[in-house]
């Protein structure tokens, strides 16, 4: 087996053995099942919603806990004394965390539409686009966090830090219809606000507006610039 | 055959000179010391050697390669123990080697590794279970497992227990057996006299010396003194002592006698006081060790 063959093998045990990994994918399914009992069929807020959550939690805690330990622990570095480039895992963690997302968004649409019934999105591709958009533009802001945190357990705190007031900005904690106007308001233009009401447009098949499409790619392409300007491997 | 050639390697980090041109070199099968203080400028060297860091000057040439601009080729030919790495809490002994393995082109059979180091047992166990010494047995097998020409071990036994740093060092004896060369970074001195062929001595981004530990003890001495008492009535011995080769000066104070001479004069003096039946008693030799050497050399203590 070639070494990027292996690294991708060996990255995806450590991953199922992280304890982080099954709380990215568990905290949004609790809140589905939790709140999925009192919606009827026609609901297109909850599912886009714990969507969201999802992708927040391994963009924003996830990825840059991990990113950043290897750091700490010299785990680049020292990949960087052998024939492989360290930037090969950085790379297999972007793939597979994406592949975590991927899988804890199948399951919960799973359970919503098998379980509790939830209509599954009316423009499936408009849906899909934006929920790429969106995951990039959350990977990209774990990936800031990454290169800034001096080690895992800083990582894993700015992420928390900010996972909650961006969650609440975007209406993932409280439904957008029952916060102040003006803060829902100004929700609408951090990354997971746009991404949530992008993906909640798209999912009840109208057209999604320009401006939180534009913001995500704004978001990604700057964040994600600035990421790879500050992002140091030792 | 030089194997690593260093020349006036020179590195400064925001105007503070790490590295003031340093230079030596490394034949093959040896194992070279770099021994120095914390902070002397030992790891930065070693890294420019191993083309993580770009020295501002100077040349480095390991087996014959850039490290910098060979870095690929260099890489399938040399193995590296970093000081302060970890890997992952959760990776398992025989995973973290047959991927290492799995990044050089004629890797060595890990499962070898894995019974040579004594890790057979601990195969199935992830890194966070284990001992300061098997991580550090770990480390080894890893830094061999693509069949270097030259190993690096950086800082080696920090850290360790005195028994397992003994038992390190017995590995880096074998792992000169097996015939790969061996860069040693250290600050311990015990460590660098029991395994060094030769040893730069680093002080402030410069090579103060360079030799075999023994040359280093004996350098610069004159300081190496001898003391005897002898038996009641004997002649003054002091013509028979000056006889002997490296001795500089004898100093009589009733019975009590003190020689003091370089090299290797006081078995000397012994065996001629001998063979002209002078039996002494009491007799010590203030022996130097590597750490009074440094600061001979150095005019500081190492662990300053």
């Amino acid at each position: 087996m070639n070494a990027l063959a292996k690294l991708t093998a060996v990255e995806t045990k450590l991953l199922l053995r992280e304890p982080g990994s099954l709380v990215s994918v568990l905290i949004p399914l609790f809140i589905l099942v939790v709140f999925g009992s009192s919606i009827d069929a026609t609901d297109t807020t909850l599912l886009p919603m714990s969507l969201a959550i999802a992708v927040g939690l391994v963009g924003l805690y996830l990825l840059p806990t991990t990113m950043a330990s290897y750091r700490e622990r010299g785990i680049l570095r020292r990949l960087s004394t052998t024939p492989i480039r360290p930037g090969s895992l950085l790379a297999v963690q972007l793939v597979l965390q994406t592949a975590l997302v991927l899988i804890a968004c199948g399951l919960l649409m799973g359970v919503a539409s098998g379980v509790l019934g939830v209509r599954l999105p009316g423009g499936l591709l408009p849906t899909l686009g934006v929920f790429l958009l969106g995951t990039a533009a959350m990977f990209a802001i774990g990936l800031l966090i990454a290169a800034l945190a001096p080690n895992g357990r800083a990582a894993n705190g700015i992420g928390v830090l900010l996972y909650f007031p961006m969650a609440f900005l975007a209406g993932l904690i409280q439904p957008v219809d029952q916060m102040a106007a003006t803060v829902a308001r100004i929700g609408e233009y951090t990354p997971l606000g746009a991404f949530r009401s992008a993906l909640h447009q798209a999912w009840s098949g109208q057209a999604p507006d320009v401006l939180p499409l534009v913001l995500l790619a704004v978001y990604t392409l700057a964040v994600s610039a600035l990421a790879a300007r500050l992002f140091r491997w030792e | 055959m030089a194997i690593i050639e260093v020349h006036d390697l020179t590195k400064s980090y925001a105007g503070r000179t790490v590295l003031g041109g340093v230079s030596f070199s490394v034949e093959e099968g040896e194992v070279f010391g770099i021994l120095g203080p914390n902070g002397a400028g030992k790891t930065t060297a070693v890294e420019c050697v191993e083309g993580l860091r770009r020295p501002d000057s100077g040349t480095v040439k390991v087996l014959g390669l850039d490290p910098r601009r060979d870095a690929r080729a260099l890489r399938e030919r040399i193995g590296v123990q970093l000081q302060q790495t970890q890997l992952p809490e959760n990776l398992k002994v025989w995973e973290a080697l047959d991927l290492y393995a799995s990044f050089y082109k004629a890797p060595r059979d890990w499962r070898e590794l894995l019974d040579e180091w004594g890790l057979a047992e601990k195969r199935d166990t992830r890194f966070g279970k284990l001992s300061g010494g098997q991580k550090q047995r770990l480390f080894i097998a890893l830094a061999l497992v693509g069949d270097p020409k030259v190993a690096f071990l950086d800082e080696l036994t920090t850290g360790l227990d005195p028994q397992a740093r003994r038992a390190t060092w017995e590995l880096v004896k074998r792992v000169q057996a097996s015939g790969v060369t061996t860069v040693l970074v250290s600050h311990f001195m015990d460590e660098v006299e029991e395994l060094c062929d030769r040893v730069a001595v680093i002080d402030r981004g410069e090579v103060v010396a360079l030799d075999t530990p023994a040359g280093l003890i004996g350098e610069g001495a004159g300081a190496q003194q001898m003391r005897f008492t002898l038996p009641a009535g004997a002649a003054d011995p002091a013509a028979l002592v000056a006889a002997v080769p490296g001795v500089t000066a004898t100093a009589r104070e009733g019975d009590r006698v003190t020689v003091t001479g370089t090299g290797d004069f006081a078995t000397a003096v012994t065996a001629q006081l001998a063979r002209h039946h002078v039996l002494v008693s009491d007799l010590r030799i203030d022996r130097r060790s590597l750490e009074d050497a440094f600061i001979a050399l150095t005019g500081r203590k190492l662990d300053d």
